[in-house]
Order: structure tokens, then C-alpha cells, then sequence
């Protein structure tokens, strides 16, 4: 638990750093997403695409609303993935997956991933720049 | 800590311990491994500190200070903020405006040497290259070699750079870089030079300690340090933006993402 508190301070920490000093985080800035709302959704994966400059996943899940909908899950890139890692071939299409992201702050079913949980049961996370989740996953 | 005892206890096993007296056992690590090559910058580096990594021990190595802001003559300092100041209002509406990574462009110099991703440092008697992972990016640095002189200088992402060694100081001079080329919003002329001294600092670290100079927009020279740390048996990843789905609003010009994939 301490050791979780620790993790925790250093990221608030590094990303207050991060911001003060103006310094690019990533591919892009995350400001389209919403900053603290997320959500957690099972559902089944339609595409999964490892590529740059981002992984997407093409999830097909309900959100609290119990409405149905295609989400585009933004993930970080295959770099930072193998090295917080993820393997390419380790997510298949019709796999049941659950994740917590952050949704565009415009109501579209598209997102960015904070943490994973694949079909085998292992739970991931989507690197340094993209944060940590705020919800528990199971 | 963990690495700091690790290196301890291979330099331990390595030196005999039995053969030292006990004195030597307890000095500080940096005195045992100070025959490193200072001249030697190849190899898999990554910033430091890294953000977010918790697991990293920054007692040994001080993390550098923030950069600060270019010190822009008075004429191009009100614009300059005036964009930052755009520029943080967007991402707080969560409409962040859209920037060259939004399209997939490289960084380019100084950026580059940020390094966001891991970077990689080959070495040679004639050059030596630095590969940034991000968008694959290439910097070919001549040793004493001669610059070209601006009117001649192709502008380009990276520029034209020359290094010479100073001691153990790997001194690195840069022109040419294209004007739209800018590192935090800051305009430069064809004049801009970017001057690097890189230097090891450890075993596991080298610094670099940039100066960039712009008669016609700086009031005076911009400097910073940026350290790297090594990221050991590291092998760099391929990037190809391949199938880019952030845009630019046609309307608005802020950074949007295309939903679903293309068949």
C-alpha cells in the first residue's frame, strides 16, 4: 500500500512538473479527453490496431447508460507499450476485454485508455503520458 | 537503490573483496567505476528523469531545472505569450489546438533531443548519429567538419551539424533548421545556431548542455541541460505513422480524433 501511495505521489508529482514546464508529453496533448471522468467497460473487441503513432482498439461495449455503442480506444504506441509490457498479438478481435478510459470530452465513443484487463485475465496499464486509472478495474 | 547495490555488488565481486581493505569496500561507487570511457556517448539512452517512473532513483544524478522561457527580444515576446496563453485556454476548453505531431511531423533539432522516446547513439571516427524512436527520427553529427555558411545552409528538420571533442566535452554545432521548425513556439531567424556540449557525467549518464543563439529574436543566448540516462540491451523500436488519426478541425484548427478503423 505504501509502495502504491509512493507511485501515485511521483506521478501527481511528475505530471504537476510536466505541466509547469510546458514539456510535451506524448504524440499529442490529451486535453480532448475528459481530465478526471472515467469510465470502465466490458465488451468485445472488434479491431485491434498496433500501429503508430497510436494502438487503437475498436471495442463494441455499453457504458452506465446500458446503450450499446463502437468505442475507438486510443492507446499510447507500440514503444511504449512493449516497454510497459504489452505484446502486438496479445488482444484478437471477438476477445472480452474491459477497460477504464477517459471519453472525448464531445460525447463521441471514442476514448483514452488509462488501464486494461485482456481476455487471459492480466491488466495492463498505457504507459507514462497517459496517466493512471482513477476507478478500480474489477 | 536496487541498481546502486546491484553495481556495488558487481564492482565488488569484480574488484575481490578479500583483496581490499576495508576502507575501499565502503567508498562511494563513483570512485570505482570512474575509468569509464568519457569519450564514449554510444548506446540506448533515455531522458531523465523519466516522467512517471517511480521506480527510478534520482539520489544519484540531480534531475536538471525546468527550461525556461526563450528570452525573446521585447518586439516577439507580447506575441509569444499571447499564443501560450491561447494555447493553455484551449486545452483547458479540452479544444487543444492542433500542432505538427497532430499531423505526424518530426520533431526536429533542438526537440529531437528531448528525447521523448529512447534514443540511440552510434559513434564512429567520422560522425556520430543519434536516433530518437520517435517518428524515427536521424541526426548525423560530422566531427571537424566545417559548417556551411547560412546563404548555403539547406534548411531542414535536423540542420547541418558539426562536433569536435574538447577534452571529454562533445561540442556540437547546428544550422539550417526550417523556420516552421520551432521548439516550444519560438521563431528564429536563418541565424539560429544551436550550440551542445555533451558530456558523461557517470557511467550511466550524459549530459547535455544547450545554448541557442538568434541575433534577430533572442535578446540573448537560450540555454538548458538535459540529462539522459542509459536504458542498457535496448532495442530501438520502429515509427511509422501509418495510419494517423488525429486532425486538425477544419474550422476551428483544433487537434480532433477520426473514430474507427479504415477497412
Amino acid at each position: 500500500m505504501i509502495y502504491k501511495h509512493r507511485r501515485a505521489l511521483a506521478a501527481v508529482t511528475a505530471l504537476g512538473l510536466l505541466a509547469a514546464s510546458g514539456q510535451a508529453l506524448a504524440h499529442h496533448s490529451f486535453a480532448m479527453f475528459e481530465p478526471t471522468k472515467q469510465i470502465r467497460m466490458t465488451g468485445k473487441v472488434k479491431d485491434f490496431r498496433w500501429q503508430n503513432p497510436h494502438v487503437y482498439i475498436e471495442l463494441t461495449a455499453a457504458d452506465a447508460s446500458g446503450e450499446s455503442r463502437n468505442w475507438t480506444i486510443e492507446c499510447a504506441n507500440p514503444g511504449i507499450l512493449n516497454r510497459v509490457g504489452w505484446k502486438f498479438n496479445m488482444i484478437k478481435p471477438d476477445d472480452t476485454i474491459t477497460v477504464i478510459v477517459a471519453p472525448l470530452r464531445t460525447g463521441e465513443p471514442g476514448a483514452l485508455l488509462k488501464q486494461i484487463k485482456i481476455a487471459d485475465g492480466r491488466i495492463f496499464g498505457n504507459g507514462g503520458p497517459a496517466g493512471l486509472p482513477n476507478i478500480p478495474i474489477e | 537503490m536496487q541498481t546502486l547495490t546491484r553495481r556495488l555488488l558487481c564492482a565488488t565481486l569484480l574488484l575481490g573483496v578479500s583483496a581490499l581493505p576495508a576502507q575501499e569496500v565502503r567508498d562511494p561507487p563513483k570512485t570505482r567505476v570512474a575509468n569509464f570511457d568519457r569519450r564514449d556517448l554510444s548506446g540506448t539512452w533515455d531522458r531523465y528523469p523519466l516522467p512517471l517512473d517511480a521506480h527510478q532513483d534520482t539520489s544519484v544524478v540531480p534531475p536538471p531545472p525546468d527550461i525556461p522561457p526563450p528570452p525573446l527580444k521585447p518586439e516577439f515576446k507580447a506575441a509569444w505569450e499571447a499564443h501560450q496563453k491561447k494555447v493553455d485556454e484551449a486545452n483547458k476548453r479540452g479544444e487543444p489546438i492542433a500542432t505538427g505531431y497532430t499531423h505526424c511531423i518530426p520533431d526536429g533539432m533542438p526537440a529531437m533531443m528531448m528525447a521523448m522516446f529512447p534514443m540511440e547513439v552510434l559513434q564512429t571516427k567520422r560522425q556520430v548519429t543519434i536516433i530518437q524512436e520517435a517518428y524515427n527520427q536521424i541526426r548525423r553529427i560530422y566531427l571537424n567538419d566545417t559548417l556551411p555558411a547560412v546563404e548555403d545552409a539547406e534548411p531542414g528538420f535536423w540542420g547541418h551539424s558539426a562536433g569536435r571533442w574538447e577534452g571529454d566535452t562533445f561540442v556540437v554545432e547546428t544550422v539550417g533548421i526550417k523556420p516552421h521548425v520551432q521548439f516550444r513556439n519560438t521563431p528564429h531567424s536563418a541565424d539560429m545556431r544551436i550550440h551542445e556540449r555533451m558530456r558523461r557525467i557517470t557511467p550511466d549518464h550524459f549530459e547535455n548542455m544547450v545554448t541557442v543563439t538568434d541575433p534577430a529574436y533572442l535578446a540573448k543566448p537560450w540555454q538548458w541541460k538535459w540529462v539522459y540516462q542509459r536504458r542498457p540491451n535496448y532495442k530501438m523500436f520502429e515509427y511509422v505513422c501509418e495510419d494517423n488519426r488525429e486532425y486538425a478541425d477544419p474550422e476551428t484548427g483544433a487537434a480532433r480524433m477520426r473514430l474507427g478503423s479504415k477497412p
